[in-house]
């Protein structure tokens, strides 16, 4: 069967009423669990694991579950924009120019353009997702110990162009990322680090609740502050849909965003973080104005966003094509599969063309129930902002909890969250941006895995980086940016100087 | 009408309450869903096989088997969890004879002894250790591959789950026992070490059935042995290693039911039957070999011998092979 037949099959099948109707219920939940914080798909899918096993057909819970995992891509950038909380790891640098955007009463805009973006993102990368599965997927799994070093490396160069104005506090909150990366066993050595007797902290800090704790609890503690006058954003809403200008000005965002997300989101275990976090750095690059970012450009909104749709798209690809599931959630819907006696890998597509071909259709159906469900919740999201605080904040923060706790069913984790809030506080308090940090929390560990595999593989020879074609790439693309910032930076002061000695 | 309806609403809401209350003081056990904690995180191995358990369950019990995750300290804090739980059967460790039970007791202090707070319900499987290679590789076979290196001096880098695992500790011992070099390159759990060697950045692989038998049936493993004392059910045409002439084998990672210490003995009795039908279930079967994961049912007081002696064999594994965690 060709891709072409494949597809047509694949569309007769999703869009039975029932097919349909677990397609719209996936999509319903997956923006639920998208908005509400803290809620992450991994979580939700393995709750929802035990209904699947009365649904029948194995399409029908996979549309279903397919649908809560990219549609909380949608719904994530949501809170990440109002409320400055992060749903999941790619959509911290949302939070960034996002939120910024919503204080000055964009979030209208800056909703709009994110449900646009992953609406042409996510739709973009099923197309490539149809046409190019296998080969992608071989360039998947080229990338080895060495390769994800310097991808992570190149990564957390990335992470610091968002500390904002300073670049010393910058660094200073990205080694804070990097420490609290460290705790817990280390894969390495078998040796807990830092846990300081605590059980619960071998298997280390979770990702939502430091980023969560940070961004979100530490914003409430920080208005609670601000007696009386917790305007937020409350007062000024602003228009609701983006502009014509706006679209100009993201449409190529967007489209940069979709090519990054779909090529580096398909790497296993961080693809997606990475991507977003590329597609901010390269649209701070190429804008005519990047001083505008970090206060609210709606490039920087635009890309990422686009970014992490097409990565949660591309997932699947290691996934149906190779039986490796590369995060978390994708780890659930393999589960799911398997429980219904269906074995994602080579041969999914021969042995179950129905699964196959079903997902894939389902994929476009979704993606055009999303828009259709989040362009118009824009508004409602939007009026969200006009709950007084007071309710609004501890509602946030019940969500929180139960989010937190649902990761891995301890109370712990409630208490990490609060420690994360109040270091969120501080750090707003000391005007440094907080964006570092998480991203250096989940790239740490990467950086230091991967380069001590990579030097057990190569008996210690640091060549290994350099020999192989993919990470001499990206390791002679983190040296030129290096260097050109070193040149730029020195030049800027040498007129600097001379200006100076001129005057 | 409206006040009707309310008072009906009530009396019905006490009735329920009332009778809710006379049902759980007269019906014995288990009369409220049980609870499963699986020491890991959703959609690995553990789990797949508590969760095939979960959905065969209600065929043989009034009440639900619920899977709760509790993957926080590398599984202890799922089994410290049942450790304190009240014994009343309500609460139920699913995986029994992980690694950190086997292996980790010997490498440092756990704050709970995972043999004598624990009772053992029924082993469920056994999910051994199978050395692979790439199909790319040039090697066919592990002396072919142990030759190679002896007469080239390279050493032959391998992926591991974890170090100090079960894995490591089986491979480490292949390398003693054939008096070879062997680099174990660990990994961040079982699915990004086969990735690794699925990409060929390693030359050699180990992982449990459930995670390389696709990848055999695929096409791009080709696998080399098991490390078990017999064939693995799971697997029948891969040789031992001691087939092959090296002299290790190791019982991989032990997957059966649990629960805390004091649990009154009619209720693990019940648990115990109700686990002997669950294995025999078709269905439970069917769902099984799609997993990869080979049935090996032993009633309560054999899996606790058993449990003993593999512990007592990783003890004198680690002891000889001088493995610490540093």
């Amino acid at each position: 069967m060709g891709i072409f037949d494949g597809i047509i099959s694949g569309f007769f099948i999703a869009l039975t009423p029932m097919n349909l109707l677990f397609a719209l219920l996936g999509a319903l939940i997956g923006t639920a669990v998208g908005v509400l914080p803290g809620l992450g798909p991994a979580a939700t899918i393995a709750l929802l694991l035990p209904i699947t096993y009365s649904i029948a057909s194995p399409v029908a819970a996979v549309i279903m579950m397919a649908g809560i995992y990219y549609g909380a891509m949608y719904g994530g950038s949501t809170t990440s924009i109002l409320l400055n909380l992060p749903g999941e790891a790619a959509s911290v640098v949302t939070c960034i120019d996002g939120y910024k955007m919503a204080q000055k009463g964009q979030a209208g805009p800056a909703l709009g353009i994110a449900a646009i973006g992953s609406f042409i993102a996510g739709s973009v990368a099923v197309v490539g997702l149809t046409l190019f599965a296998p080969p992608i997927a071989e360039f998947a799994l080229s990338f080895g110990p060495p390769e994800k070093f310097a991808l992570a490396l190149l990564g957390l160069l990335m992470a610091v162009t968002l500390s904002g104005e300073s670049v010393t506090k910058g660094l200073i909150i990205m080694v804070l990322g990097l420490l609290f990366g460290t705790v817990g066993i280390d894969p390495i050595s078998g040796k807990s680090r830092f846990d300081f007797g605590v059980t619960e902290l071998q298997s280390g800090f979770d990702f939502v609740t430091l980023a969560v704790g940070v961004f979100g609890l530490g914003e409430i503690f920080y208005n609670l502050e601000q007696q009386g006058n917790v305007e937020i954003v409350t007062t000024r809403v602003g228009q609701v849909f983006p502009r014509m200008a706006d679209w100009a000005k993201s449409r190529m965002a967007i489209l940069r965003g979709t090519l990054i997300g779909f090529f580096i989101g398909i790497i296993p275990g961080g693809g997606a973080v990475i991507s977003s976090l590329l597609s901010y750095a390269v649209e701070k690059k190429v804008s005519k104005h990047p001083e505008e970012f970090g206060h609210g450009a709606i490039e920087g909104v635009a890309g990422p966003e686009a970014a992490n749709n097409a990565a949660s798209s591309s997932s699947f690809i290691p996934l149906l094509t190779l039986g490796i599931p590369g995060n978390a959630a994708i780890a659930m819907i393999f589960a799911c599969l398997l429980i219904k006696g269906v074995k994602p890998g080579p041969f999914l597509i021969v042995e179950h063309p129905d699964v196959f071909w079903g997902v894939i259709a389902s994929m476009y159906i979704g993606n055009i129930m999303l828009i259709i469900l989040n362009l118009p919740l824009v508004g409602i999201w939007v009026q969200l902002l006009r709950v007084p605080y007071g309710i609004l904040a501890p509602v946030v923060i019940l969500f929180t909890a139960i989010g937190s706790y649902s990761i891995a069913n301890q109370a712990f984790d409630l208490y990490a969250l609060i420690a994360f809030g109040v270091l969120g506080y501080v750090l707003r308090k000391l005007k440094i941006e907080a964006g570092p940090l998480p991203l250096a929390f989940i790239l740490g560990p990467m950086i230091e895995g991967s380069m001590r595999q990579s030097l057990l593989m190569s008996g210690g020879s640091f060549s290994i980086f350099v020999t192989r074609p993919i990470s001499s790439t990206i390791v002679a693309l983190f040296a030129i940016f290096i260097v050109g910032q070193a040149v730029l930076a020195i030049r800027r002061t040498g007129r600097c100087s001379k200006a100076q000695k001129a005057a | 009408m409206k006040r009707f309806l309310i008072s009906s609403f009530f009396t019905a809401l006490v009735a329920t309450l009332m009778l809710a209350g006379t049902v759980s003081a007269q019906d014995k056990y288990p009369s409220k869903p049980i609870n499963g904690i699986v020491p890991a995180s959703a959609g690995g191995s553990t789990d797949l096989m508590s969760r095939a358990i979960e959905k065969v369950w209600p065929k043989y019990c009034p009440q639900p088997l619920v899977v709760v995750n509790k993957p926080g300290g590398a599984g202890v804090v799922a089994t410290e969890f049942v450790v304190r739980s009240k014994p009343d059967g309500y609460t139920l460790y699913l995986g029994y004879g992980s690694g950190h039970d086997i292996v980790m007791p010997h490498l440092q202090k756990m704050p709970y002894d995972p043999y004598k707070d624990l009772v053992a319900i029924a082993r469920i499987s056994v999910h051994s250790v199978v050395v692979v290679t790439g199909t790319k590789s040039e090697f066919n076979s592990l002396p072919d591959m142990i030759a190679w290196s002896k007469k080239e001096n390279k050493p032959i880098t391998t992926s591991v789950s974890m170090k100090a695992g079960a894995q490591d500790i089986t491979i480490t011992a292949i390398a003693k026992a054939a008096g070879v070099n062997i680099v174990t390159v660990p990994f961040a759990g079982g699915a990004e070490a086969v990735t690794a060697l699925a990409g060929g950045h390693v030359m050699l692989g180990a992982g449990h059935p459930s995670e390389v038998a696709p990848h055999i049936k695929a096409g791009r493993f080709k696998p080399l042995a098991v490390a078990l004392p017999q064939r693995d059910p799971s697997l029948p045409n891969i040789p031992t290693l001691k087939e092959l002439g090296i002299n290790v084998s190791t019982w991989g990672s032990v997957k059966g039911i649990g629960a805390p210490a004091a649990t009154p003995k009619e209720v693990v009795a019940y648990l115990e039957a109700t686990l002997k039908k669950v294995t025999a279930d078709e269905e439970f079967k069917k769902i099984m070999a799609d997993l990869d994961q080979p049935i090996m049912y032993l009633n309560g007081a054999d899996f606790a011998k058993f449990l003993q002696e593999v512990h007592a064999d990783y003890g004198k594994l680690i002891k000889e092979l001088n493995i610490t965690i540093q």
